[in-house]
C-alpha cells in the first residue's frame, strides 16, 4: 500500500519533470527537469529493486551526461525563448497526437496483461540476493562479448567529440610542461671563468 | 499492488511526452537531444519492469547497455552541435535550414 | 542501544517505527558532523598559523574555541545580496546542491563494528553517485550569479571536479576489486587482522591518487586555482554573502571530512585498531586496554590524520596553475590507476595480497 502512494507521488513527479523540460522557457531550467526526471526514476528503479542501474543512472546520466549539458547551455548561450505562436497553435495537433499514441500503448498491453498472472506481483526475492552480484555474473559471461563492443563504443564516442571540437588556434601560446620539467641546467646556464676586474 | 501494468503505463506515458516534446520543439536542438534522452529512459522503464516481473536480468543487462550508448551518443550529439555553433552562430532549429557545410 | 530503542516504540505502525529509529540514528550524527566542521574551520585557522610560527585565533572564548560559533553568528546575521538580474531561484538552490550530497553520503560509512546508518549492498556506488551530484551547486552558483568571473570561476571548477572524479573512480574500482564487496562494512572487515592487511600498502598508487584526488575535488589547495583569493577573488561564490554563503563554506568543510573518513575506510581499515593483533597482547588488562578494540576512536583518529594533511597542504604547497591541475588529473592520473588496476588484477588472479585468504 505504502509503495502504490510512493510509485504514484514519483510518477506524477517524473511526469511533471518531464512535461518541464519540454515548457520551460529557460533552456537551463529544461535541463534542470531533466536532471529532476532522472533522479525520480532512479528513485523509482529502486522501489522496482534495480538497484545497481538506479546508482548507475544517477552516476553516469545526471553525473556526467546532465553536466555537459549544462555546460553547452551555459556555453552557448541559448536564448531565453519566448513561447512562440506556432507552439500554441500546434500544441492541441500535438496533443491530440500523444493522446492517440498514448492509448494505443496502453491499450496494446494492458489488454494483454490481464491473461498473464505473473505480471500482477513480484516475485519476493531471498535473503542474500544482491542484485550487482547477479548482473555482474551475467554480464561478464554470456554478454561479454557486447560488453567489449560497449566499451568500443564508448572510447569511438570519445575520440569523436574530441576530433569534432579540437581545434588549433594560431598564435596561442600554450606550455609544454614535459619540456619545462626535462630541462637541464647545462642548457640554462654557462659558467665563465673570469679574470677579477680592477678598477684601473 | 504495483502491477506491470502501472510501471508500463508510466513508461508510455513518458515516452509520449518526450515525443510530442520533439513534434512541438520550434525552438533549439538541445530540446532535441534531451527529448531522446527522455525517450530512452521511457525504454528503459519498460526493460527493467519486465525484467523484474518475469524474474530475467537479461533486461537489466540491456538496459546497462542502452545507459551507455546514450551517454555516447549524447557526447556525440553535443560535440556536432557545438561545431554546428561555431560555424553558423545560432541553434534554433528554423535557421539551421541548409545541408552545406 | 538501536534495539533497546525499538523496544521501547514497539506499539507504533512499522512505517513509523522505521522513520523514528532512523532519525535516532540521523540526528547525532548530523549534530557531531556540523560541529566537526565548525571546530575544523578552527582548526585550520589555529593548525595553518602554527605552521607559519603564528598563534591563529585566540580572542574568543578560552583559546579561540568560541571563534566557530562567533563566524556562524556572524554570517547567518549577514544580509543575503542578491545580484541584479541573477536567477533568484537557482541562486538559493545552488548552496542546497553543495552540502546535501556531503551530509547524504554518510549514511553508508561504518562507523564502527556493525553499525553504519545504511548499510546497503551498493555502498560505495552511492558514495560516488553522490560525489557526482555535488559539481551542480558549484555550476549553478556560478550561472545564477550572472556575473562573468563566477561563470568563469565555475566552469573552471566544475571541469577540474569532473577530472579528479574519474580517477577516483577508478581508484575505488581497485578497492572493489580488492574488498569484493560494494559494501563498505564488508570492505572494512575485510581489511581485518593488522595493518599489513589493509589496503593502503597493495594499494598503495590508489592510495594516494585516491587522496590527492580528494584534496582536488573539493577544491582545496593546492588545488584551490576556482577560489583561490588571489586570482578570482572567490571563484563561482563570489556573490555570495550571509547564511548563503554561510552553507558553501560548510560544504567545502563537510566535503573535506567525508574525503578523510571515504579514504580511512577504504584503504586504512575504517574502524579497525592496528593495536588488535597477538603482538600487542600485552596491554591487556592495563590501563591502555581500550587501545585494542575496534571503536569509532580509531575512525576518528585516521580521520583526524588526514585532515590534518588537508590543512598541511594548504600550509605548505604553492598553488597550481590550472591547465597543471587538468594536465595531473587527465594525463598523470588516470593512467596510474589504469596500470594499477591491470597490476591489482594480476595480483589477484595469483592470489598474492590480504584477499588471498
Amino acid at each position: 500500500m505504502l509503495s502504490l502512494i510512493f510509485f504514484y507521488v514519483l510518477a506524477a513527479i517524473l511526469l511533471a519533470a518531464a512535461t518541464g523540460v519540454i515548457v520551460a522557457r529557460n533552456p537551463v531550467y529544461s535541463v534542470l527537469y531533466l536532471v529532476l526526471a532522472f533522479v525520480t526514476s532512479a528513485v523509482l528503479w529502486l522501489l522496482l529493486e534495480a538497484e545497481f542501474l538506479a546508482i548507475a543512472l544517477v552516476l553516469v546520466y545526471v553525473g556526467a551526461v546532465m553536466v555537459l549539458f549544462l555546460f553547452v547551455v551555459m556555453m552557448l548561450d541559448v536564448e531565453r525563448a519566448e513561447r512562440q505562436a506556432s507552439f500554441t497553435r500546434y500544441a492541441p495537433v500535438g496533443a491530440a497526437l500523444a493522446f492517440v499514441v498514448a492509448g494505443e500503448l496502453i491499450a496494446a498491453f494492458w489488454l494483454k496483461s490481464r491473461s498473464m498472472p505473473m505480471t500482477s506481483f513480484q516475485a519476493p526475492r531471498d535473503a542474500g540476493y544482491s542484485n550487482t552480484r547477479e548482473l555482474g555474473a551475467v554480464l561478464y559471461t554470456q554478454h561479454v562479448y557486447a560488453f567489449e563492443l560497449a566499451a568500443m563504443i564508448l572510447l569511438l564516442a570519445i575520440v569523436t567529440a574530441i576530433v569534432l571540437t579540437m581545434r588549433r588556434r594560431p598564435g596561442l601560446k600554450a606550455q609544454d610542461i614535459s619540456a619545462q620539467v626535462a630541462v637541464r641546467a647545462e642548457d640554462r646556464v654557462r659558467l665563465v671563468s673570469m679574470p677579477a676586474e680592477t678598477d684601473e | 499492488m504495483i502491477t506491470l501494468g502501472h510501471y508500463l503505463g508510466l513508461s508510455a506515458a513518458l515516452f509520449v511526452i518526450s515525443l510530442a516534446g520533439i513534434f512541438l520543439n520550434r525552438k533549439n536542438i538541445i530540446l532535441l537531444l534531451m527529448c531522446v534522452e527522455l525517450m530512452l529512459l521511457a525504454v528503459n522503464f519498460n526493460f527493467i519492469a519486465f525484467s523484474r516481473f518475469l524474474g530475467d536480468s537479461t533486461g537489466q543487462i540491456f538496459v546497462f547497455f542502452i545507459l551507455t550508448v546514450a551517454a555516447a551518443e549524447a557526447a556525440i550529439g553535443l560535440a556536432i552541435l557545438v561545431v554546428v555553433f561555431r560555424s553558423r552562430r545560432t541553434i534554433a532549429v528554423r535557421d539551421l535550414t541548409s545541408l552545406k557545410g | 542501544m538501536i534495539e533497546q530503542l525499538t523496544n521501547l516504540l514497539d506499539f507504533l505502525p512499522p512505517v513509523l517505527l522505521t522513520i523514528v529509529v532512523s532519525a535516532a540514528k540521523i540526528v547525532p550524527l548530523v549534530v557531531v558532523l556540523i560541529l566537526c566542521v565548525a571546530f575544523l574551520t578552527l582548526a585550520e585557522r589555529k593548525v595553518i598559523g602554527a605552521m607559519q610560527s603564528r598563534v591563529g585565533p585566540n580572542r574568543v572564548g578560552p583559546r579561540g574555541l568560541g571563534q566557530p560559533f562567533a563566524d556562524v553568528i556572524k554570517l547567518l546575521l549577514k544580509e543575503v545580496i542578491l545580484p541584479a538580474r541573477s536567477n533568484r531561484i537557482l541562486f538559493l538552490i545552488a548552496p542546497l546542491l553543495s552540502i546535501i550530497p556531503a551530509l547524504a553520503a554518510w549514511a553508508v560509512v561504518p562507523l564502527f563494528p556493525g553499525f553504519a546508518i545504511a548499510d546497503i549492498d551498493a555502498g560505495l556506488l552511492y558514495v560516488l553517485a553522490l560525489t557526482s551530484l555535488s559539481v551542480y551547486g558549484v555550476i549553478l552558483a556560478g550561472w545564477a550569479t550572472n556575473s562573468k568571473y563566477a561563470l568563469l570561476g565555475a566552469m573552471r571548477s566544475a571541469a577540474q571536479i569532473v577530472a579528479y572524479e574519474i580517477a577516483m573512480g577508478f581508484a575505488l574500482v581497485g578497492v572493489l576489486m580488492a574488498g569484493g564487496s560494494l559494501n563498505l562494512g564488508q570492505i572494512v572487515a575485510a581489511q581485518a587482522g593488522g595493518p599489513a592487511q589493509w589496503f593502503w600498502l597493495p594499494l598503495f598508487p590508489l592510495f594516494v591518487v585516491y587522496f590527492i584526488s580528494g584534496v582536488a575535488e573539493t577544491n582545496r589547495a593546492p588545488f584551490d586555482v576556482a577560489e583561490g583569493e588571489s586570482e578570482i577573488v572567490a571563484g563561482f561564490h563570489v556573490e555570495y554573502s550571509g547564511v548563503a554563503f554561510a552553507v558553501f563554506f560548510l560544504a567545502e568543510y563537510a566535503n573535506m571530512i567525508l574525503i578523510a573518513a571515504l579514504t580511512a575506510v577504504l584503504f586504512l581499515g575504517g574502524w579497525e585498531s592496528p593495536f588488535a593483533g597477538p603482538l600487542y597482547a600485552f596491554l591487556d588488562g592495563g590501563v591502555l586496554e581500550f587501545i585494542r578494540h575496534d571503536s569509532l576512536l580509531w575512525l576518528s583518529a585516521k580521520i583526524a590524520v588526514f585532515l590534518f594533511c588537508f590543512l598541511w597542504f594548504r600550509a605548505t604547497f604553492p598553488r597550481y596553475r590550472y591547465d597543471q591541475i587538468m594536465r595531473l588529473g587527465w594525463k598523470v592520473f588516470i593512467p596510474v590507476t589504469i596500470v594499477w588496476i591491470f597490476v591489482e588484477g594480476a595480483m589477484v588472479v595469483m592470489q598474492v595480497g590480504p584477499w588471498s585468504a
